[in-house]
C-alpha cells in the first residue's frame, strides 16, 4: 500500500514518549491551576490583545513569559500526529481502511461531545472544554485506531 | 461480497501466515477478509487469484445485497 503522508514505522515509539510526555506534563500544569512556569524565556508575540493587561492591542513584540503550556501542547500534538501516521510494522490496505475509519469516527465523537459540553457547560468553565478539545481529536483517533488494531488481532481463527 | 479464500487455502495447504506473506498484506487482513469483515481491493483479489491460479469470480463472488 502506497501512502505519501506516513513517516516510516521506526518514528512510532518517538511519537509515543513525546506524546504520553506531552501529556503528563500537560496534566501536571492544568493540575497547578495552570500555574507551572520552570522556564521562562523570551518569546516573540505577533498578537496580543491585552485582555488581561487593559485593552491596549499590541502586535509583534518581544514578551518574557513561561512556555509550560506550550511544551506541552507542542509535544502532545507532534508526538500524536507521530503515532497516528507512522506506518505499522505491516502497512497495507487493511490498516489504511482502518486508520481512516478511525479518523472518521474520531472526528464525529468530538464533535458530538463538544456539542454536549456547549449545552450544558457555562461560563469560565467552558475555558477547560477549548483546552482539552485542542487535543481530543487526536486522543480520540489514536485510541479508535489502536482500539481496532488490537480488535483485529484478537479475533483469531 | 463473500469469498471461498479459505477454501482455497485448505486446498493449498496454506495457513492465514503464509498466505499473507505471499500477497504483502499482514495475517489480520486475511482474516478479516475471511470472516467477511473486510472487502479486499481490486488489486489484492486479483493477487489472490493468481496464486490460487483461479479465476477471480471463483474465489470472490456478489451477495444479493451488494
Amino acid at each position: 500500500m502506497k501512502t505519501n503522508y506516513l513517516l516510516p514505522h521506526k518514528y512510532k515509539i518517538l511519537g509515543w514518549i513525546l506524546f504520553i510526555i506531552g501529556i503528563i506534563y500537560g496534566l501536571v500544569f492544568a493540575c497547578s491551576g495552570y500555574d507551572y512556569e520552570p522556564i521562562q524565556i523570551k518569546v516573540l508575540s505577533i498578537f496580543n490583545e491585552g485582555l488581561l493587561h487593559g485593552n491596549d492591542l499590541r502586535l509583534f513584540e518581544i514578551i518574557e513569559t513561561g512556555i509550560s503550556s506550550e511544551l506541552a501542547s507542542i509535544a502532545i500534538i507532534v508526538g500524536g500526529l507521530i503515532v497516528g501516521f507512522s506506518k505499522e510494522k505491516i502497512e497495507d490496505e487493511f490498516i489504511y481502511k482502518l486508520r481512516k475509519d478511525s479518523l472518521v469516527w474520531a472526528i464525529i465523537f468530538n464533535y458530538f461531545i463538544l456539542t454536549l459540553t456547549i449545552i450544558f457547560i457555562y461560563d469560565l468553565s467552558f475555558f477547560h472544554v477549548l483546552i482539552y478539545n485542542m487535543f481530543t481529536p487526536l486522543l480520540f483517533f489514536i485510541i479508535r485506531f489502536n482500539f481496532l488494531k488490537l480488535k483485529s488481532k484478537s479475533h483469531e481463527e | 461480497m463473500k469469498n471461498s479464500i479459505k477454501v482455497q487455502r485448505a486446498i493449498h495447504d496454506m495457513t492465514q501466515a503464509d498466505l499473507a506473506q505471499k500477497v504483502g498484506v499482514s495475517r489480520q487482513t486475511i482474516n478479516a477478509m475471511e470472516k467477511n469483515k473486510y472487502v479486499p481491493s481490486t488489486v489484492l483479489s486479483l493477487k489472490i487469484a493468481k496464486l490460487f491460479k483461479k479465476p477471480v469470480e471463483d474465489i470472490f463472488f456478489l451477495e444479493a445485497n451488494d
